[in-house]
């Protein structure tokens, strides 16, 4: 079969990808005595906590209500009792609300009524039963998964795609999920396709997950109007414009949806949990998550959502050097955390923990002009000239080439041979440009306002 | 008119260093580069167009109040091309050998744009003894400016200085220097010494400045 | 525990510019140890001279410009041994000393330092130092190969000979049996060279190749061997080791072939119709001019920007 994939990217360097350790252990399930489960589960508005101290839960059970349609509501994942519900710093966004809860390991469930088989349940329902479900990309962005299939008005999805890609280093939890519960993917794709009425649909998978690919293959021999195609092994190839690019041959327009070339695409692990929302009715509660690193026995663990980092290195044995720095995700993406008390969310996909070695940050020195970054640049940009100005504040020339199109791969950063902060600088930059937008078009509404009065 | 209690001294300092036409105003590049190979060259051309600047300042101030707006840069031009031919005949009785090697830039010294600026942005707005004042104060910093890049680039592209030898008879000269490029670099270098010079310069003053204050 | 916060990427290719210079002199290596045994001793001395300079020069700048001393980047022993290679072997010790400091200092250094020069250090250097002592820059010894019975001989390169019909073998100048610089006289050690570059992954195929197959095809249809072109002169070491700086050369493929086409078409045209016997300096020096042009004027394909999204 013909592999298919995007122009440029880069090989991430470390052997096998840092998947070795993890890639044939089969997934093991880990519950911890007690959780933080916080309420910024999806990119959006937050949701509300509607628990309080003292008040005992069942798994399942909504602790959170969404507010309005940009949101999800968050269930508790273990019962028990709430023990506090109060505000932590999280990753960077600030404070969020979270909801404490202790284990009493009785695992009862809140009452759950399955809508019954994929192929036979009202399609209508499955929408509203994935928004009531909490579903979130589970591929690391956390879209609400109902925004993403409620498709906008005059816009057309011909592909379903699903990612199994995989890409990022280190990450092995959607590969042993594609092997050992492939039923469950196919089922919750067919959920989504029947309920958006797309007859088509392609599961991509890198050509590093032999296994994973015929396991997929043999999942959907007996199902109508999906294929699995593999994927050459180069990052970022799981990402969803490289994806798209891979398998439609397709761009998304720039600064658009993939609805707008008329695909939608879900992680594998989005797939599973819709299957489970529709068949069993059950919510989003648990999660595969990678941990490996310097552990002493690197696992893939489906663990509840709210699990803290240091119950999970435990169950992987601790850590078997002094860690320098741990992130959630990938290498390539991943995101610091600041330390092994914080919870994990529906989207994180692996913990990894480097030695202080590794961890080191480098020193930025001079730009020789090698055109390294212009080789591996996926959207095609000149990540030399925009990393000069934005390094002098000069955001609108920033604009000019093209900085937003960026989508924080890392992988210019990665190959640079002068360790220049690319990446970094390009996040700084998108971000200002994005807070002058926001404002303008503030103060244009309030002058249009103004004018109406 | 309290310009007109401006001191010699402040006028000199002006053109020889504040607004220094080759260094500072990067005016009259072409004469720059292409007279200085040699210190005596330098200095000719200094003394020359010094000569028709402190003339043709004195004459266009006298004049100024006489030139009708609309045809002030043909009046000044006519002005300045009386002093330059005066200046090439002479040179030519006096001097036969640097007008030779002058050449073709004494009768270019009339579109020298340091001589038509000063007209323009100051002798035609000032009395005739400041406007004297300012062409001499012009004239010696074109000058010094010539007589130093002569210097340089004729010891380092013939070992001399004014055609006395100073390297010895071992040192094998640096032909390029004397070259076009070779006036390009060194002009480039020494513009960008003399703005760490002057840069230092004022470094230290505003240091003094704050401290008393 | 201390754990570090810091944005994405946290993983870095193990290459660094360090490690590319390296790769750089490892490719020099082979036509230095050419030169040296073809040439003698007054070679290595030259060749000492000049690296020694141009570390010199880079340490003592950053030192008073109060930079970071990266010395240790490579870059500057880098420049020194190229200048050092373009040499005549019986160029006097100066030469190679005015040579590396003008490349260091005034070509590199002034201009904002490693990455920051708009012209190739070592090939501005020897544009300077061939305007300047054309003499000691043409006269070329023939090698000796240590063959202790042989006086050195100066003769004229294989290019203003060729003028009075009397072309070197192509062998002797594929073997290196030929009078010229000391970097230049074996194209097999160049070649050796382009092997380790292209091996490391420090320059790619585009360059070179596009550059000497553009000497080749514009000296056909000049008229002139198209072979002997590319086999004589610098062509082969510009080619390989000046025209593929990184600094100074386009970053796009397409702008890199340009570029390197750009430099044999002028080569080409100094050698036919212009007063040098050579034009490999010039030609690298007049597109390294061009490099910002070409990088800033070729359109790239961005994605999401093509015309119209198919459908299927």
């Amino acid at each position: 079969m013909i592999k298919k994939t995007f122009k440029r990217g880069v090989h991430p360097h470390i052997p096998g990808g840092g998947k070795k350790a993890t890639r044939d252990l089969p997934i093991e399930d880990y519950v911890s005595d007690s959780v933080v489960i916080h309420m910024a589960m999806n990119i959006g508005a937050p949701a509300t906590p509607c628990v309080k101290k003292g008040d005992p839960v069942k798994i399942g059970q909504v602790i959170g209500t969404p507010n309005g349609f940009m949101s999800v509501p968050v269930h508790a994942s273990v019962s028990g009792e709430v023990t506090a519900v109060e505000d932590i710093p999280y990753l960077g966004t600030g404070n969020v609300k979270a909801v404490f809860i202790k284990n009493d390991f009785l695992n009862t469930w809140e009452d759950h009524r399955p809508l019954g088989d994929v192929e036979q349940v009202d399609p209508s329902l499955i929408i509203p039963a994935i928004r009531d479900a909490g579903i979130t990309g589970m591929g690391g962005a956390s879209f609400p998964t109902h925004v993403k299939l409620t498709f906008p008005e005059g816009s057309s999805c011909d592909t379903i795609l699903v990612n199994g890609a995989e890409c990022e280093t280190h990450l092995t939890a959607d590969h042993r999920l594609m092997i050992e519960e492939s039923r469950r993917i196919v089922n919750g794709l067919r959920a989504v396709m029947r309920a958006v009425n797309v007859p088509k649909a392609i599961i991509g998978i890198e050509d590093n997950k032999p296994e994973a690919i015929s396991a997929m293959q043999e999942a959907v021999s007996d199902r109508e109007g999906i294929s699995v195609q593999p994927l050459k092994t180069k990052y970022p190839q799981g990402g969803e414009k490289q994806l798209i690019q891979a398998l439609t041959g397709r761009q998304v327009p720039a600064g658009k949806l993939p609805i707008d070339c008329h695909v939608v695409v879900l992680n594998v692990g989005t797939c599973a949990a819709i299957a489970d929302a529709v068949t069993e009715g059950k919510p989003l509660v648990s999660r595969l998550t990678t941990v490996t690193g310097c552990v002493n026995t690197p696992k893939n663990l489906r663990v509840p959502i709210g699990t803290r980092v240091e119950d999970m290195i435990g169950a992987c044995d601790g850590f078997s050097e002094e860690p320098g720095k741990i992130f959630f995700g990938g290498a390539m993406t991943g995101i610091a955390i600041p330390n092994i008390s914080t919870p994990t969310a529906k989207s994180t996909n692996g913990i990894v923990a480097l030695n202080e070695k590794d961890a080191r940050s480098l020193d930025e020195t001079a730009c020789i002009r090698c055109g390294r970054c212009v080789a591996a640049c996926p959207i095609g940009l000149n990540p030399y000239k925009i990393k000069v100005a934005a390094d002098a504040s000069d955001f609108e020339t920033a604009e000019k080439l093209h900085v937003m199109d960026c989508m924080l791969c890392g992988s210019c950063a990665y190959v640079c041979p002068a360790r220049r902060w690319l990446t970094p600088s390009f996040r700084f930059a998108k971000d200002k440009i994005t807070a002058e937008r926001k404002a303008k078009a503030a103060k244009a509404a309030a002058e249009k306002g103004g004018a109406n009065q | 008119m309290s310009e007109e209690r401006m001191s010699l001294g402040k006028v000199m300092k002006n053109g020889i260093i504040t607004e220094n036409p080759t260094f500072r105003l990067v005016l009259g590049t072409c004469p720059t580069l292409a007279v200085t190979t040699s210190a005596i060259n330098g200095l000719g051309m200094g003394a020359a167009a010094t000569f028709v600047l402190i003339c043709s300042n004195f004459v266009i101030s006298l004049l100024r109040n006489f030139i009708p707006d609309k045809v002030r840069i043909p009046a000044f031009i006519v002005v300045i091309c009386t002093f330059v031919t005066m200046v090439q005949l002479l040179m030519q009785a006096f001097i036969p050998s640097l007008y030779d090697a002058l050449g073709i830039f004494i009768p270019l010294i009339v579109v020298n744009c340091i001589i038509l600026a000063r007209a323009e942005a100051f002798a035609s707005k000032n009395t005739p003894v400041a406007s004297a004042a300012d062409g001499l104060g012009m004239g010696l910093g074109f000058t010094i400016a010539l007589v130093i890049l002569g210097s340089i680039r004729e010891l380092i592209g013939n070992g001399s200085i004014f055609g006395a030898n100073i390297l010895g008879a071992s040192y094998e000269p640096m032909l390029l220097i004397v070259l076009a490029a070779g006036g390009f670099l060194s002009y480039g270098l020494m513009l960008g010494l003399f703005n760490l010079i002057t840069k230092k310069l004022e470094n230290k003053k505003s240091r003094k400045e704050a401290e008393e204050a | 525990m201390n754990l570090r916060i810091s944005t994405a990427p946290h993983i870095h290719h193990p290459v660094t510019t360090q490690r590319l210079m390296l790769y750089v002199i490892m490719a020099l290596l082979p036509t230095t140890a050419v030169g040296i045994y073809a040439f003698g001793l007054p070679a290595a001395i030259l060749l000492a001279i000049s690296c020694a300079t141009a570390v010199l020069c880079e340490f003592v700048w950053q030192k008073i410009a109060k930079q970071p001393v990266r010395v240790n980047d490579l870059s500057a022993l880098v420049t020194g041994l190229i200048v050092g290679l373009n040499l005549p072997a019986n160029a006097p010790w100066w030469i190679a000393l005015i040579g590396s400091a003008f490349a260091v200092l005034i070509v590199k250094q002034l201009f904002g330092g490693l990455g920051d020069n708009f012209l190739n250090p070592a090939m501005a250097a020897r544009a300077v130092l061939l305007a300047s002592w054309p003499v000691h820059m043409t006269s070329y010894v023939v090698p000796t190969f240590f063959d202790a019975g042989v006086d050195a001989v100066t003769a004229a390169t294989p290019l203003a000979t060729a003028a009075q019909n009397a072309p070197a073998q192509l062998m002797d100048l594929f073997m290196g049996n030929i009078p010229g610089c000391i970097g230049e006289v074996s194209k097999l050690a160049i070649l050796l060279g382009l092997v380790i570059l292209l091996v490391t992954r420090t320059v790619t195929w585009h360059i070179p190749f596009t550059m000497v197959a553009s000497v080749f095809v514009f000296s056909w249809v000049m008229g002139a061997d198209p072979v002997y072109a590319i086999l004589s002169g610098g062509v082969l070491f510009g080619a390989v080791f000046m025209a593929t700086d990184y600094v100074t050369s386009p970053m796009t493929p397409v702008g890199q072939m340009i570029y390197a086409a750009g430099i044999g078409l002028i080569i080409v045209l100094i050698r036919n119709f212009g007063a040098y016997p050579e034009g490999v300096t010039y030609g690298i020096l007049l597109m390294n001019i061009a490099t910002p042009l070409i990088d800033r004027f070729l359109p790239r394909k961005l994605y999401g920007y093509q015309k119209e999204a198919k459908q299927a």
